[in-house]
């Protein structure tokens, strides 16, 4: 096993250098992230700990023998535990595929003289941290919160940090499992089929949840028992995150011997888990791998044809270089799996959306609910426009990383480079959330003063959040990663989503404010009404010209210090 | 063509390149030659502005490469050594984006698309995404698509890496008969010893940063008292400087 470890200290001394070497970035960069990680962090913590406060106040007294929101919570953790197992399945499947079979480390890996059994084991750590490392940060405030609201005993949180590490090895067992076994059984399986696979098994897992809930409404007292009987079900003794969740819970309670019992039920699982994925990586990776390595490698587009043809003849009017960028933007964006399969995510959050509005406006029929949910329809598609923004938008300059010497050759200026990515931004994302916008103000049945604002309001953040996205996006490149989900991961990534947010509040807010003392008869005259709205649009234009030029003229600055 | 007056650049305490002066004539065929760490690559990112001089200037026919940007960049190819290029993109793709970037007309796209893609022999699978390409195919790709707007001047960093003997031979010829015929003056910077000997018409040393020396093959040989190759003379000659300046 000495091999194995010598790859492991190789990582680890990898990771050593790369926190060292924070030294050496500015410290404006590293204090923003650190205060976005911090902000975050908190936010969740503040969130849980406000939900979970509220399922004790709905069950009752809490000093009380039998607390019905102790039992919510409980069966809340076992949904919630068993949702990340399989969400780590799943996440364990795409990374494990790059790690095992798509690294540039690979090839060097597999000229050593090491055994495939101890290659997979080496490879499997990276695989668990990269799937993984979210959980700790994101389930952490999780426990804290419920904790505290549980008046729990130290005990849970060393139980939680014990079980975490037998936990998240079962599915990331299984999930490098099914990689092996995917790319063994089918070996001219591309990236794109194993993505597909994937969100079937999650659309799946979702339509049997959403098809147990059926027919409940919030007003209607069919909800809970459903509910009940539906949790019940996730905490079958099968299930790996079932044993997790008992565990901790009897640390908590002080049950020592009940803890220590699922903790060896886990801990020995996934040891078996990982041996058994281990003996059949040695058995069945290199006929994979090399399979992989033997298809046919000729994957022909001919010029012009296909969508992406039409699109390219659509977008001849605009004149070049901005039509060349742009049609080589969407052409690297379509011919990337792991970009639109996250888009049609998106897409698929949206259609949920505007699919539950349709029962939603019959609950409002008094006015006040009737323009609360108008600001909070706009809040809804502006944020999804966000992480849209800042998932697809904000990467884009960073792209261009490596083969930044093509464009840093050409006669275009940096100017042009970045508006045209803007432009491109607007289009792109007005296409979906105007439509959003649109068609969620006709299922909301929205008066035409509400209607317009949502749709104005819509519109104008289109341009704001592209400026943002844009703008951030040249003034921290990272010209050094081609992953556009590790660009957005970085701190230039959460400091464009967080301003973002800001954003969207400031204007969501200010309509809200006008809106809301409108219903409530705080204004002396209607004509005050008229002039506060006028009003709230010049603040939401001003703040949006501020979003787009500031950024914009800021990382227009940079790129043109920047060396390359 | 190339000016470069006291062209300096340092990173912190160290200074890649050293008050560099240049002038290289329109048609010439130029050799920049140096040891690994010499300040080639350095000089090279600084002529074709993608690195900003700590001091001095360079001139690309005629306009200065900082002061006007793209003027300069409108005259000038480069073919660097790593050719990073856009995986999902055709290599017809490529060559139409080039072209678009470069506002080409139509009609010239066309016509230097097609020649360009079947003298590098890589017309037939001009229709097959980059990523499946060798790194020979690449290189040969990147070639071609320096050559699409017919550029003055061209910088080429170590081209024959991944190119088979038989494209050796005919990127040397091309680029021979280019700056003979045409005019064009070509930056070239290599290891290959043999290739600048047979090729070029004069030739640059560097070493630490600084320009050792400058003249045509017979007056670099001439620099050694029993001339042999040009490898021997720059053996000995980068040798000498770096014991000098240890």
């Amino acid at each position: 096993m000495s091999q194995v470890w010598a790859v492991l200290v190789a990582k680890f001394r990898i990771a050593g250098h790369l926190i060292a070497s924070v030294r050496n970035e500015s410290r404006l960069k590293v204090g923003v992230l650190s205060v976005s990680a911090l902000g975050l962090w908190l936010g969740a913590f503040f969130l849980l700990h406000a939900g979970f406060d509220f399922l004790v106040d709905f069950g009752g007294r809490s000093n009380a023998e039998f607390n019905f929101g102790d039992l919510l919570m409980s069966r809340l953790l076992s949904i919630l535990a068993l949702a990340v197992f399989l969400l780590l399945i799943f996440s364990n499947v795409l990374v494990a595929f790059s790690t095992l079979y798509r690294s540039k480390e690979v090839v060097y890996l597999l000229h050593a003289p090491m055994r495939f059994e101890h290659f997979f084991y080496a490879r499997f750590l990276e695989s668990v941290a990269f799937s993984s490392w979210s959980l700790a940060f994101l389930g952490s405030p999780l426990i804290l919160a419920y904790g505290i609201t549980a008046n729990a005993s130290v005990f849970l949180y060393f139980a939680a940090i014990v079980f975490f590490i037998p936990f998240i090895i079962i599915p990331a067992s299984l999930g490098c499992l099914i990689t092996l076994l995917l790319v063994r059984i089918f070996p001219k399986i591309r990236l794109w089929n194993v993505v597909l696979l994937g969100i079937m098994v999650v659309a799946l897992f979702f339509l049997y949840f959403g098809n147990t809930l059926r027919g409940t409404r919030i007003a209607e007292d069919t909800l809970l028992p459903a509910f009940l009987d539906a949790s019940a079900r996730v905490q079958s003794p099968f299930f790996p995150s079932h044993w997790a969740s008992k565990g901790v819970l009897a640390a908590a309670h002080y049950e020592f011997r009940e803890s220590f019992y699922w903790f060896l039920t886990l801990t020995s699982s996934a040891m078996m888990c990982l041996w058994v994925t281990g003996a059949i990586a040695h058995r069945i990776f290199y006929m994979g791998w090399s399979s992989l390595q033997g298809q046919e490698r000729q994957r022909i587009k001919p010029m012009g044809a296909g969508i992406l043809g039409k699109l390219e003849r659509l977008l001849r009017t605009i004149r070049n270089p901005q039509r060349a960028l742009s049609v080589k933007d969407i052409k690297l964006f379509w011919r990337d799996p792991t970009q639109w399969s996250q888009f049609v995510i998106f897409f698929g959050i949206m259609a949920i959306y505007t699919a539950n509005l349709r029962n939603t406006s019959r609950y409002f029929e008094e006015e006040m609910w009737r323009s609360f949910i108008a600001c909070l329809n706009v809040g809804a598609v502006t944020l999804i426009l966000a992480t849209l923004t800042s998932r697809f938008v904000y990467p884009l300059v960073s792209l261009e990383g490596r083969r930044f010497w093509i464009l840093g050759l050409a006669p275009l200026t940096f100017r042009q480079l970045v508006w045209q990515k803007f432009w491109l931004s607007v289009c792109t994302t007005s296409l979906f959330t105007v439509g959003l916008a649109i068609l969620s103000g006709y299922m909301l049945k929205l008066e035409p003063i509400y209607y317009w604002l949502t749709v104005y309001s819509v519109i104008i953040t289109n341009f704001g959040l592209a400026g943002l996205s844009v703008g951030l996006g040249s003034l921290y490149p990272n010209f050094a990663e081609d992953n556009p989900a590790r660009i957005v991961s970085g701190m230039g990534g959460t400091l464009n989503l967080l301003i973002s947010v800001g954003y969207i509040t400031l204007v969501v807010g200010a309509q809200t404010l006008i809106l809301q003392w409108r219903v409530l008869g705080r204004y002396a005259n209607p004509d005050t009404f008229w002039y506060a709205l006028a009003l709230a649009v010049l603040f939401i234009t001003v703040l949006s010209a501020i979003c787009i030029f500031t950024p914009m003229r800021l990382g227009l600055r940079n790129l043109n210090t920047m060396e390359f | 063509m190339i000016l470069t007056d006291n062209l300096t650049k340092r990173f912190g305490q160290k200074c890649a390149v050293d008050a560099l002066n240049l002038n290289i004539q329109p048609g010439t065929f130029f050799c920049f030659l140096g040891p690994n760490g010499a300040g080639k690559t350095t000089t090279i990112k600084m002529l074709t502005g993608l690195l900003h001089p700590t001091s001095g200037n360079a001139v690309i026919g005629g306009f200065d490469i900082q002061k006007q940007p793209v003027e300069a960049k409108r005259l000038l190819g480069y073919v660097p050594d790593q050719p990073f290029l856009y995986d999902k993109l055709t290599g017809n793709e490529f060559m139409q984006f080039v072209a678009g970037i470069y506002q080409l007309p139509e009609t010239t796209y066309r016509a230097n698309c097609s020649t360009l893609l079947e003298m590098f022999e890589i017309a037939t699978v001009a229709d097959q995404l980059i990523e499946d390409y060798s790194h020979g195919m690449r290189q040969k790709l990147t070639f071609a698509a320096c050559f699409l707007h017919e550029p003055k001047i061209v910088i080429v960093d170590e081209p024959w890496v991944g190119l088979d003997p038989k494209n050796i031979r005919f990127v040397k010829d091309f680029l021979k008969k280019k700056t003979r015929e045409e005019g064009l003056t070509v930056f070239m910077s290599t290891h290959t010893l043999s290739i600048a000997e047979e090729i070029a018409d004069q030739i640059g040393i560097i070493n630490q940063g600084r320009l050792l020396h400058l003249g045509t093959v017979d007056q670099i040989k001439a620099l050694q008292e029993n001339p042999g190759s040009l490898e021997d003379v720059f053996l000995v000659l980068t040798q000498n400087n770096h014991e000098e300046g240890a």
